[in-house]
Order: C-alpha cells, then structure tokens, then sequence
C-alpha cells in the first residue's frame, strides 16, 4: 500500500509536469540523455494509455515506438505556453492509438458490446507510482461528476477509440445528441479537474 | 464571450477527445488554424483529455523498446525550432523544359478549330509549344499543413471553414495530407492559380481567384501533363466572384504539370488553345 501523499489539493501540479517540460525542452536540442530520461517518465504512461484503446500489447509497442520517435522529431514544436508536455506527449499517443484501432477496424469490425463492457476496467496495473494515483483518483472524481450519460459517452470516444458518429450508431441516438453529451460532459470535466479554461 | 458558434465549441469538444474520423478531423483542422480563439478553447479542452490520458494505470514496456528506440535517434532527423508557419520556404521552380520532352501530343495553336488529332511535333514548333507552357514561373512550396493553411489564409477563409463543396471537402482533405504541397502561379489576366497536391492520395485540387468568367460555349480545361502525355483533368467554370476550386479528374503523380486551357464547353481531347496557366509540381 502507498503511504497518503501529504499534498493532493486539486491545483497542485503534478511534479512530473515540470520535469516533462524540462526534459522535452533539452531533447529538442538533441539532449540524448534528456530523451532517456523522458522515455522512463513517459513510456510506461503511454503504453497505459495505447494499450487502454488498442488492447494489443505487441501492436501497443509499435505504436508507443512511433510515438516516442516522433517526440524527439517534434520535440522543438512543443510549446509550454500552450498547454503541458505531458498532454503534448499524451495526445500524440492518443491519436496514433485511435488511428490504429481504426484501421485495425476496417479488416475486422470491432465488437461494440465488449467495447462498452470493458469500459473502467483495465486492471493492467503493473507500476502504479503514487502521482499516478494521484491524477487517477482526480480523473475519477471529476468522471464521477458526469452524468452516466456524459461519462458513457466520453469514454467510448476516448478509451474506445469511437467516432461520434459510431457512438451515436451504438447508442442507438441522433448524432446531435452524442455531440452534446461529448461536449457538456467534457466541459464538465475541466472545471472539474480545475484546468484553466 | 465566446464568438464562437455551438457548433464550432462541440466539434471542439469531439476532436480534443478524438472522436472526428478523418475527414472531420482535416476539415475541422482548417477551421482551426484560422480561429486563435478556437485554439485556445481546444488547447484547454486538450489537458481535460490529457488527464484521461494520464489517468490510465501504466504499463512497463518491454526492455527492448528503449533501447530500440534510442538506437533510431541517431538515425531520425529533428525538426528545427521554428514554428510551421515560418518552415514557408517559398522558392521558384526551376522550369525544365525537358520534362515536356517530346511535345509531339501538345495541338495546334488555333484556338477554335474543330477537335484536333494529336500532331507530331519538332523543332521550333515543339519549342515554342513548350516556351507557352511555361510564360510565368510557378512558386512551389512544400508545406505542413498547417502552412498550407496558412498559405489561403487571407483569401479563402469562409470557403474552408465551411466546406460546402465536395471540391471544397476534398481540398481539405488535400491540405491535411501529411505531404501536402501548394505551387503558385500567375494566370494570364491577373488571376492566381493554386495547385494544392498530394502524392500519397494521389490527388490534385486547384483554386483559382479572381479567374473571369466565360461564355457559354466555352470552358476551362484542366490537363495533365506527363513527360509527352497529356491527359484531360476535367472541364469546369467560374461564378461572378471567380473563386473556384476544382479538383483534378485522374490520379496525382508527383512531378507531373498542371495546365488549364480554355476549350469548347464541350471539351477537346487534347488543347486546343494556349494555356492561361501551367504549374510544375516538383518530383516526388
């Protein structure tokens, strides 16, 4: 068991942010140790996150190698006015991902109704450090706010990896209606989560 | 408040979770290159879904993969610090007529004759056949799509935030090509002519302004030109405003010339009269 960190207030930053930004600044300028570095605090996170949509852990690797390529490739157009590295790496991740799934999905269409059973119960935790923790326990706070309707709607387009129009094809609901549970319930979120909007 | 319409804030909200398809996706990345104001909003909505993503439990990576990855650093060029914006590196394109070659598919100069037969040209003829291809330069610029949006900023911003068009819809889809390439040309009269390509989709999308309309019996023709091959890419007119954007018939191939000629409006085979504009896109 984790001992209680001391600080969990809603606005304090995760220290990984900083040290993210740090790090992703100095491999912008060819820092191979940085990028070492950057790779132990970001992989395993990435990897979480790739293999929450996309399930398969050999593919799941393939696409994090992409990913981590293209954040040293990149690293230079990362802009810390414009929001945290750790998003920067994170979105970038999360967009290879949803790519992969889909086209995965064009040969073998994937099952909706595990889709939707599998939702909040990946229990692929293999290091869960402390901060990490933390942010969860944040995320599921902030989720539980949601309506079930929001919520549902959120995370099958986010960890499933399904378009709003697919969400509105499984939901069984008019496009229009998706599209506003995905925003209000995402609005919902950032205030939640006291991100600045 | 925000000047931003509800639809705008919840297409927002899709693409920060990434629940675009591809076609949402590149049409609505148009809509925000050119709104700082939408920017921001996704920018905000981007670290709610960043804490989904920080959320999820971490999963160790195979020991393999570290070192897998740091031995292609070497090998994987950095992008230089400047932003997309700036990597603009307009230059003109050196205009090779050997790439007519043998122009012998290139039809006589007559503007009205009756639909010519392909005649075999040399010499002087041909010379001067590919002299008037190439009357004004073409500015080439290879871009990011960001840049290429960048690039119809000032003159095309309502079009391409609303794509009402299929020509319009596919130029978005063009421009969010990862090797979207614009070239630019002066068109005889004072019109411009952008050629926005993309070798991967294997597709063309030219967008003209200013471009005078037409009589009724007679209509702009596209062409392909590949070494002495010269293909029809389609017919089309123009509205008062002279701002159209037509996609090309026939599939891209990199290194090949753009041409539009003014033809009967019920097309010719081949040219029949002296292109307005003629672009090189440079090889793949």
């Amino acid at each position: 068991m984790h001992p209680e960190p001391e600080v969990a207030t809603d606005d304090a930053t995760p220290p990984a942010a900083d040290e993210a930004t740090a790090l992703l600044t100095r491999t912008a300028s060819g820092d191979q140790r940085a990028f070492s570095d950057l790779y132990d605090l970001i992989a395993p996170r990435m990897l979480g996150l790739v293999r929450h949509v996309l399930k398969d852990h050999a593919q799941s690797e393939e696409v994090v190698q992409e990913v981590l390529l293209e954040v040293w490739q990149t690293a230079s157009h990362f802009d810390p006015n414009r929001g945290k590295a750790v998003t920067w790496m994170l979105t970038m991740a999360h967009r290879r991902a949803i790519d992969r799934v889909r086209s995965a999905q064009a040969s073998r269409d994937r099952d909706t109704k595990i889709g939707i059973r599998d939702l909040g119960r990946d229990v692929d935790t293999v290091s869960e450090t402390v901060e990490i923790s933390i942010e969860h326990k944040r995320v599921e706070k902030a989720m539980a706010r949601l309506s079930d309707l929001q919520r549902q709607a959120v995370e099958l387009a986010y960890y499933g990896g399904y378009t709003q129009s697919e969400v509105a094809e499984m939901l069984n609901i008019p496009l229009g209606t998706v599209k506003t549970r995905l925003r209000d319930g995402l609005i919902r979120l950032r205030t939640e989560l006291g991100v600045a909007s | 408040m925000s000047s931003l319409s509800n639809e705008q804030l919840e297409t927002a909200a899709a693409y920060a979770l990434g629940a675009l398809d591809a076609d949402e996706a590149a049409a609505f990345a148009l809509v925000l290159a050119l709104s700082p104001e939408l920017q921001r909003e996704v920018e905000s909505l981007r670290e709610a879904t960043g804490m989904l993503g920080a959320a999820t439990a971490p999963v160790a990576p195979s020991p393999g993969l570290k070192q897998s990855v740091m031995a292609q650093l070497a090998a994987t060029p950095q992008l230089p610090r400047e932003d997309a914006g700036a990597q603009i590196a307009a230059h003109a394109a050196p205009v090779d007529p050997a790439q007519l070659a043998p122009a012998h598919t290139l039809a006589g100069a007559e503007p009205a004759t009756e639909t010519p037969a392909p005649i075999p040209m040399s010499g002087l003829a041909a010379d001067k056949a590919r002299m008037r291809w190439f009357a004004r330069p073409a500015t080439i610029v290879a871009a990011a799509a960001a840049a290429v949006v960048l690039f119809f900023a000032g003159a095309f911003a309502a079009d391409l935030v609303r794509p009402s068009s299929v020509n319009q819809q596919v130029l978005a889809q063009v421009v969010a090509a990862p090797d979207a390439t614009v070239a630019s040309s002066e068109v005889a009269g004072g019109a411009t002519a952008s050629l926005v390509s993309s070798e991967s989709l294997g597709l063309s999308v030219m967008v003209f302004d200013g471009l005078a309309t037409l009589s009724d019996d007679e209509a702009y023709a596209l062409w392909y030109i590949t070494g002495d091959q010269i293909s029809p890419a389609g017919l089309f007119t123009v509205d008062a405003d002279g701002q159209t954007v037509q996609v090309l018939e026939g599939e891209f191939v990199a290194g090949t010339i753009v041409g539009v000629t003014v033809e009967p409006a019920s097309g010719s085979p081949q040219p029949t009269s002296d292109p307005i504009v003629a672009i090189v896109t440079e090889s793949a």
